[in-house]
């Protein structure tokens, strides 16, 4: 059998390839190691990875012509808001191609940017959803935002001009507030974004009871990749995070799942800055506020009490006049009353001692008549038992020795008696 | 007052107060001097919290721009 070459091998591939796979297709992959170099050729790899296990089942090399890629770069960056790189997942559509010298290779074409959009959003609702179910999805907006955020806790780039906007329109405030910002650096775009700013969330944990709010910034301007702060860990970090998370990462189009978390989102670092100046105003137009209550309600105090001494000095005279009138007749209604009740007791009195006086002659006369009668009684009880009475009837009366005898054993033969008779004595000697 | 504890959500809230009670008519013409000083010291010291820079702070803020730098 007769050997080829390899080059004849590959060319035999390719020709049976190219015969077969004519047509476009429209594939859907993840964008891996994306470099461009100087001739404006865009060179990547098409990867799909398993959902469950995240392990490599495809791979493809691909490229896209200088030529395509000066239009399709900008056109998808303008509609996703978000850079060509790295880690997105497309729907690009590609000719298949093989080169005897560099094998497989996938040429894209076109590239369809809602998916990509769609892909992200999906994305980030998981990510939100997972923070809901572990509860901590809003714990960050539930926090209080302090009366005067002053001590500022800033999370961005060094470098980047964000930083500098946002400290520069803090510092040129209007009314002239004092802030104190401290820059706590991180990365804010590639893939260490996730990594950078919680190390800065963790420094500034440290001495959280010292600050008094988090901002995180990051200037706007061209679009970049943002897909780092659609981390679920970083989200997670900033949800349970002690103090509030203002975020202002430049992002137009969508909220990152970072801005869904934070206590309050604004678009740009500038927003940020102008959202605690705000802030730091409320505070002061309501001291104003309670600084002018103040002075309205003493002085409305001080004209009420002057008021009241005004009425109770012009009210006092008549006051007194009207309390003398009614003591008055108070003391006359006293005087008539004791009057009238000095001539009822007096009426009272005399008509009882009349009534005595001429009961007098009565009593008088009938005790008179009782004892009179009673003298009668007792005279003729005495008249009824006295002895002449009894004498006179014939009665007698033996004395022996002066003395009434009323038993005959009181005396004995020989003895002188007196029988006394109505008219004189007989006297006798006992046998 | 003890203006060492005193952060400005309590001065601002004591004060608050103070202006109830003087708008409610709660305090009398002595009650009212005593609780005038006592306000016009609040808003002094709020007053200090927005437009005044805290010496203490500034030298907190300079030991953590040095770690971080």
């Amino acid at each position: 059998m007769e050997a080829l070459s390899l080059y004849e091998l590959n060319n035999l591939v390719r020709c049976r390839l190219e015969d077969t796979f004519v047509d476009e297709y429209w594939v859907q992959a993840e964008l891996s190691d994306v470099r461009s170099n100087a001739t404006g050729h865009c060179y990547l790899e098409l990867i799909e990875k398993d959902e469950r296990s995240n392990s490599l089942i495809a791979r493809a090399r691909a490229m896209i012509w200088n030529s395509t890629y000066r239009l399709l770069r900008p056109y998808f960056e303008q509609e996703t808001g978000q850079a060509f790189v790295s880690g997105l997942k497309v729907l690009v559509r590609v000719t298949v191609t093989f080169h005897e010298l560099y094998g497989y290779s996938l040429t894209i074409v076109d590239i369809d940017p809602s998916y990509t959009l769609g892909d992200m959003a999906r994305r980030r609702r998981e990510i939100l959803r997972q923070l809901e179910e572990e509860g901590v999805l809003t714990l960050n907006k539930e926090l209080d935002m302090p009366l005067l955020p002053r001590k500022i806790a800033v999370i961005s780039s060094a470098t980047a001009a964000g930083y500098g906007d946002f400290c520069n329109q803090l510092a040129g405030n209007p009314y002239g507030y004092v802030f104190y910002p401290v820059l706590f650096p991180a990365m804010m775009q590639g893939d260490r974004i996730e990594e950078t700013i919680i190390s800065a969330l963790n420094r500034i944990y440290e001495h959280q009871d010292f600050w008094d709010v988090v901002v995180i910034i990051r200037g706007g301007g061209a679009t970049s990749d943002l897909s780092g702060f659609d981390s679920y860990l970083l989200a997670a970090n900033c949800a349970q995070f002690p103090l509030p998370v203002i975020t202002g990462i430049g992002h137009e189009r969508d909220d990152t799942v970072i801005d869904a978390v934070a206590h309050t989102r604004v678009k740009t670092p500038t927003a940020a800055a102008e959202y605690l100046i705000a802030r730091m105003h409320d505070a002061d137009l309501a001291l104003c506020e309670q600084n002018d209550r103040l002075l309205q309600g003493v002085s409305l105090k001080l004209e009420r009490e002057k008021q009241r001494l005004e009425r109770n000095s012009s009210r006092l005279p008549l006051l007194f006049s009207g309390y003398r009138i009614r003591e008055e007749k108070k003391l006359s209604g006293f005087e008539h009353r004791m009057q009238t009740a000095l001539h009822a007791r007096i009426m009272e009195r005399r008509y009882k001692m009349e009534q005595l006086l001429q009961r007098i002659p009565f009593l008088l006369s009938s005790r008179i008549e009782k004892e009179k009668h009673h003298l009668q009684l007792l005279e003729q009880q005495i008249q009824a038992s006295s002895p002449e009475k009894l004498l006179k009837r014939g009665y007698s009366i033996t004395l022996k020795d002066g003395k009434a005898l009323t038993d005959a054993s009181q005396v004995k033969p020989g003895d002188h008696i007196v029988t006394r008779v109505l008219h004189g004595e007989i006297k006798s000697i006992v046998e | 007052m003890a203006t060492k504890s005193l952060t400005y959500e309590n001065a601002m809230k004591r004060l608050e107060q103070i202006v109830s009670q003087i708008e409610n008519n709660e305090l009398n013409i002595d009650q009212l001097s005593t609780s005038l000083k006592e306000a016009q010291e609040l808003i002094t010291f709020c007053k200090g919290k927005l437009y005044e820079t805290d010496t203490e702070i500034k030298k907190m803020l300079e030991s953590f721009q040095e770690k971080e730098n």
